[in-house]
């Protein structure tokens, strides 16, 4: 057997509050695809990196074929061929491309001419089409990432680890993205893909490493297992997933109807592009599409964070197109935002003082001018026990929580507000899979009670097991409103591809 | 006591200790034996009652400009022109009170003058949060740059309008007695105005931990952009607590004029601003905690006048900032000194249960 | 006349300049030096003690700028490595700077019968360029410190785009993981701009002692290095508007100086031409839009999010 090119023994990593890494030991050899699989929080990004240098393991040791090395820093790990395409993108958007690849790889007096002609070539090699001298805040999201990828080849890379990189990708620009990764281990190197997604998992991978609270529990050669033990390694049980019961064509009433709404900032290309649509009381409706296409805007828009350039929102009949979040709030409205840390909540705050954020003008608080503590104590316990909160009660401060727990916060108190139509933007976003399961139990229980539910959501399988009728957004535009039944996976890649899937049908 | 607050507690008094240590070596240069000068000045803070009730009045215009800063550092604004917003207190606290003097009984002058100052700093407060909600202006370096205004106008005033009927001096006539606050403690010159600010950092407790304003306040402050998805109108805000904030400041010119000095004149309190900022940071911006600090760099004010006065030693006033610098710093280091030990302390926990 | 005006005016800019163009450099790489007027102040007390003692202004120099590093060490410091708020520990300092200055002024030189003074930097023309009609009194009749400013703009601009270290300067400010990503110390990028920070601030500082009052006085500062930090942040955070802000403010501190000795009391109050530079920065920071400023200004960085 010959020596692997990479090899953890026994690392372990202690954080403040939490163990990522315990006793962590695997090999990666060359030329091959090494998939690292484990839900949000497993400690998957962490273990990687310890072995890029970003991060110093407490315990264990790392060897490169078979001579323990020392890794301190990232410019050790990439003298030693590692480089790592992170999850956030590290890249500065007010920079150029070529200045975000060049940054730390030169020295002295730049010569940009010079660097982007380098640049250019690179980019061609690999097929990559990239223009770059633009900026980088400009681009596409998954130009970005091209970019980041870009980076890490410049610094001619033999071990690629790369964190989550389909997750902002359609279906089809992850096809591609394999296709790279394929081609790029068949030159002898090795990639480590850091996921939490089966199916990209049995697609590509050669072995896999599943991670559950910061342990291996399992090693596999991919061709050796299936979906079903995977998944069972990855949460460690069995789950139930919830009950689907869509009866179809009752008597429904309009609840939400949104007409020819346009958001666009001076010359700008529009954030949103005339959309219509209508949402029924006690349907899901559904919005896919790869982030960043107008998605945030079209719920800032229904919610009142983002005023409409034109066109009319109403809810049951009532036009509140001018309505202030206040009133919106007043009117029913609950927002559960894609960015819960920014947007949704103040970590600083206890659990009550969060579930009474939206709340505060209203009288139910007050008690001779002073808030009502008492009463916020009890809304907030109640709360915890519905939404089953691992919380150590009221007064803990939500930053405590883990990122499962706070979601459920938040979700407590917008569906609580949120009594007519509850707009929902990738609220299972890093969450594991119980977390997941819980809130869909939570989405489908509220649909039964006839509240119309807006669902924005970038995770396929979650689109489908909820949803009445799914639109696909692409730059701001509705590329067509669909009943769920209608469309699979190929399908809707194409439109959030931006191609209408009646040209192709007619090919 | 859990650990946490055995921490704070023993933190901040290293750190006191520390900061005084250290301005004592600096004592050393001038050939002064620091023990012995500090020995004697704590002896007669407390043996004398005038002495002692010395660092109370010092203290209270402090915890004035220190809940000013604080109050709107909660909000996440910095207001850094408490000093000019005192200054504009005291303009409008001597002109009031010169006008109304022997016109009309103490009782009611003193009620108007401590309205009409607590207006005027919460006008000069709220413009600046005005330029800052409508403006986006950067209220730190407006803030900052007011109080150089205010104290232009101020010596303008005093050398023109307000000047004393004599016409000698930059300054203003004596109130009568008629127009002073009264004492609150026979034998010291501690007057009522040190309730007062008691009085006004329960109150700024009460409106920011137990009121709904309050609530918002620290939403805003902690973070405005959920604020105002949540319907919170931040700007609207942001006016709000630069304006009682700058009120806050303008008490200040109430108690100082009214209580203490009687009369305006150039130079007097020209510290009590930044000193806000300091014990603001010190208390860690809580109100309660702000008293406490406040009677602590009253105490530094009045040990190092003290030591100006002891017979044979030439100290200068300028050791009170140096004590007062020191005493920041390692009071700010204490900061860091605690939340590392705090993660040491979560660490080993977590290795404890690993390890069972 | 107007002439000597703008010569003034050139003048008073130069610590302004050298303030703003040290306050830019550190800013882009995340730090706001709100320890810059203790900076100042520290400078300028060094400078004098160290010209004063040692008869040569050179010496000064030096020693302002080793006074204005100390404290940017403190300052780095605590808010980089002990990551604590940089606007506390700013006005901690600056506190602690005058106390310091003002004691030590006394330590040392005890109560004076009359204000000490030393002789400040006279002002060097440079043959033929200074005989140049209009300009070359005003550009090229200075002293040595406005000299070395007038050097330093292009160095800075050069420095910071279109080297390497400008590059990782500036990523570090818009986005820190990106440099981290790099293996490049994040931490060590903006201790270093905040230390350039205080040698140059310390410099600043000398200029008003050393290099034009002639003596030392405990409000000798007076603000002026918070107008340097205006000065950044109405520039745009680049040195071209670094250069822009300081001429405007420079121009009116000349005004001002200039009517308070021609007695424009009579038209206008002293008090208001005093008050001229500080009205001045409000009005501006009010009608400025448009900002640049790095990402990550003023936020400590961790590795642990």
């Amino acid at each position: 057997m010959s020596v692997p090119f990479f090899e953890l023994q026994g690392i372990s990593k202690y954080f403040a509050r939490v163990i990522a890494n315990k006793d962590i030991s695997f090999s990666i050899r060359r030329g091959e695809v090494l998939a690292l699989l484990g839900e949000n929080g497993a400690g998957k990004s962490t273990i990687m990196k310890i072995l890029y240098g970003l991060y110093k393991a407490d315990e264990g040791r790392i060897l490169m074929d078979g001579k323990e090395q020392k890794i301190t820093s990232p410019k050790d790990a990439m003298k030693l061929g590692v480089s790592m395409i992170q999850q956030h993108f590290s890249l500065v958007p007010a920079h150029t491309v070529t200045e975000n690849i060049i940054l730390g790889n030169v020295r002295g007096k730049i010569d940009y001419k010079k660097c982007e002609e380098e640049v250019e070539q690179l980019a061609k090699m690999y097929g990559f089409d990239i223009p770059v001298r633009a900026n980088v805040g400009e681009l596409d999201i998954g130009v970005q990432q091209k970019a980041e990828i870009l980076k890490a080849l410049y610094l001619k890379a033999n071990l690629l680890i790369m964190d989550e990189p389909t997750a902002v990708l359609t279906p089809q620009e992850s096809d591609k993205l394999m296709e790279f990764i394929k081609n790029f281990t068949a030159q002898g190197n090795s990639v480590v893909f850091i996921t939490h997604k089966l199916k990209e998992v049995m697609e590509v991978a050669d072995r896999v490493i599943v991670m559950r609270n910061g342990r291996v529990c399992g090693d596999l050669k991919a061709e050796d297992t299936n979906d079903i033990e995977l998944s069972r390694l990855m949460i460690g049980k069995d789950l139930v997933q919830p009950e689907r019961n869509f009866d179809s064509a009752k008597e429904r009433t309009v609840c939400l109807s949104v007409k020819n709404v346009t958001v666009q900032h001076k010359k700008e290309s529009p954030l949103i592009n005339n959309i219509s649509f209508d949402i029924y009381q006690g349907e899901v409706f559904g919005i896919a599409g790869v982030s960043g296409n107008g998605q945030e805007e079209l719920c800032q828009v229904i919610c009142g964070a983002l005023e409409a350039g034109s066109g009319t929102i109403c809810l049951k009949g009532k036009d509140i197109t001018k309505d202030s979040i206040k009133d919106r709030i007043a009117h029913g409205i609950g927002y559960v935002p894609v960015n819960r840390h920014r947007d949704g909540m103040i970590s600083n705050m206890t659990l009550a003082e969060n579930m009474m954020l939206k709340t505060s003008y209203d009288r139910q608080w007050l008690k001779g001018g002073l808030i009502n503590e008492n009463k916020l104590a009890g809304y907030a316990k109640q709360a915890i026990d519905d939404y089953q909160i691992k919380a150590p009660g009221p007064d803990a401060e939500v930053k405590g929580l883990s990122g499962g727990n706070q979601q459920k916060v938040i979700l407590a108190r917008e569906v609580d507000i949120g009594k007519e139509l509850l707009i929902l933007n990738q609220p299972t976003r890093g969450l594991d899979l119980g977390a997941i399961n819980h809130i869909h139990t939570i989405i489908l229980r509220e649909r039964m009670k006839g509240k119309a539910i807006l669902l924005v959501s970038t995770e396929l399988s979650e689109i489908f097991r909820l949803c009445d009728r799914i639109a696909v957004m692409y730059k701001g535009s509705f590329m067509g409103i669909y009943k769920s039944e209608e469309l699979n996976t190929e399908r809707i890649g194409l439109l959030m591809a931006g191609y209408s899937y009646d040209k192709e049908a007619a090919n | 006591m859990d650990a946490k607050s055995r921490d704070l507690i023993i933190t901040n008094l290293l750190a006191i200790s520390a900061g005084l240590v250290l301005s004592g070596f600096a004592l050393i240069f001038l050939g002064v034996d620091p023990i012995a000068v500090f020995g004697n000045a704590l002896k007669t803070i407390f043996t004398d009652k005038y002495t002692l009730g010395d660092v109370f009045l010092k203290a209270t215009p402090l915890i004035f400009t220190a809940l000013a800063f604080a109050f709107t550092f909660k909000a996440n604004l910095f207001n850094i022109g408490a000093q000019g917003q005192f200054y504009m207190g005291a303009i409008v606290a001597i002109a009031v009170s010169l006008k109304l003097d022997g016109l009309i009984p103490t009782g009611l002058l003193l009620a108007v003058v401590c309205l009409l100052t607590f207006i005027a700093g919460g006008l000069v407060g709220g413009l600046i949060g005005f330029l800052k909600a409508r403006f986006n202006a950067n209220e730190f370096l407006v803030s900052m740059m007011s109080t150089y205004v205010v104290l232009a106008l101020m010596n303008y005033l005093l050398r023109t309008f307000l000047k004393e009927s004599k016409g000698e001096y930059p300054q203003t006539d004596a109130l009568t007695r008629a127009a002073w606050i009264p004492t609150l403690v026979g034998g010291t010159r501690l007057h009522m105005g040190f309730v007062l600010a008691v009085l006004a950092a329960v109150g700024v407790w009460v409106l920011l931990y137990k009121t709904p304003l309050g609530y918002r306040i620290r939403a805003v402050g902690s973070n405005a952009q959920a604020a105002e998805m949540s319907g919170i109108n931040s700007k609207r805000i942001y006016i709000t607590a630069f304006f009682i904030s700058g009120a806050l400041a303008g008490l200040a010119g109430f108690t100082e004029v009214n209580g203490v000095q009687h009369m305006l004149i150039q130079g007097f309190n020209t510290g009590i601003g930044s000193a806000g900022l300091g014990i603001a940071i010190l208390a860690n911006a809580n109100p309660i905690g702000i008293i406490f600090a406040s009677i602590l760099f009253g105490a530094l004010n009045v040990i190092g006048n003290l030591m100006g006065r002891m017979p044979g030693i030439n100290i200068p006033s300028s050791i009170i900032e140096l004590m007062q610098g020191c005493v920041m710093i390692f009071v700010i280091i204490s900061y860091y000194a605690r939340s590392y030990m705090d993660n040491r302390r979560e660490k080993s926990k977590l290795k404890k249960v690993e390890e069972s | 006349m107007i002439i000597n005006l703008l010569n003034r005016a050139l003048l008073m800019s130069t610590p302004l300049l050298f303030g703003a163009l040290a306050e830019v450099v550190a800013e882009r790489s995340g730090m706001m030096v709100t320890a810059i007027e203790g900076i100042f102040l520290v400078g300028a007390w060094g400078g004098f003690v160290g010209s004063y003692l040692t008869g040569s202004t050179t010496v000064g120099i030096l020693m302002a700028m080793c006074s204005g590093l100390v404290v940017a060490c403190i300052y780095g410091g605590i808010t980089i490595f002990m990551k604590q708020h940089q606007v506390v520990t700013g006005t901690a300092l600056n506190i602690l700077a005058a106390g310091f200055c003002t004691y030590f002024q006394r330590v040392i030189f005890g109560v004076p019968t009359s204000p000490l003074k030393i002789t400040p930097l006279a002002n060097l023309p440079i043959p033929f360029l200074s005989g140049i009609p209009v300009i070359g009194p005003v550009i090229f009749n200075q002293n040595i410190l406005t000299y070395i400013v007038y050097l330093l703009i292009p160095a800075v601009y050069f420095m910071l785009y279109r080297t390497s270290i400008g590059l990782t300067i500036r990523s570090t400010g818009e986005n820190p993981e990106a440099v981290d990503v790099a293996g490049i110390s994040v931490n060590k990028i903006r201790f270093m701009t905040v230390l350039l920070a205080g040698i140059m601030g310390g410099l600043a500082g000398s200029f008003y002692s050393v290099g034009y009052l002639g003596m030392f006085t405990s409000n000798i500062i007076g603000g002026r290095g918070w107008i340097a930090f205006a000065i950044c942040f109405l520039g745009n955070w680049n040195p071209r508007g670094a250069v822009i802000g300081t001429l405007v403010f420079g121009f009116a501190e000349a005004i001002s100086i200039y009517m308070q000795t021609i007695g424009g009391g009579e038209y206008f109050p002293n008090e208001f031409f005093i008050a001229l530079p500080y009205i001045l920065t409000i009005v501006l920071t009010v009608s400025r839009k448009n900002f640049n400023v790095p990402a990550k200004l003023g936020i400590p960085y961790s590795k642990e999010n």
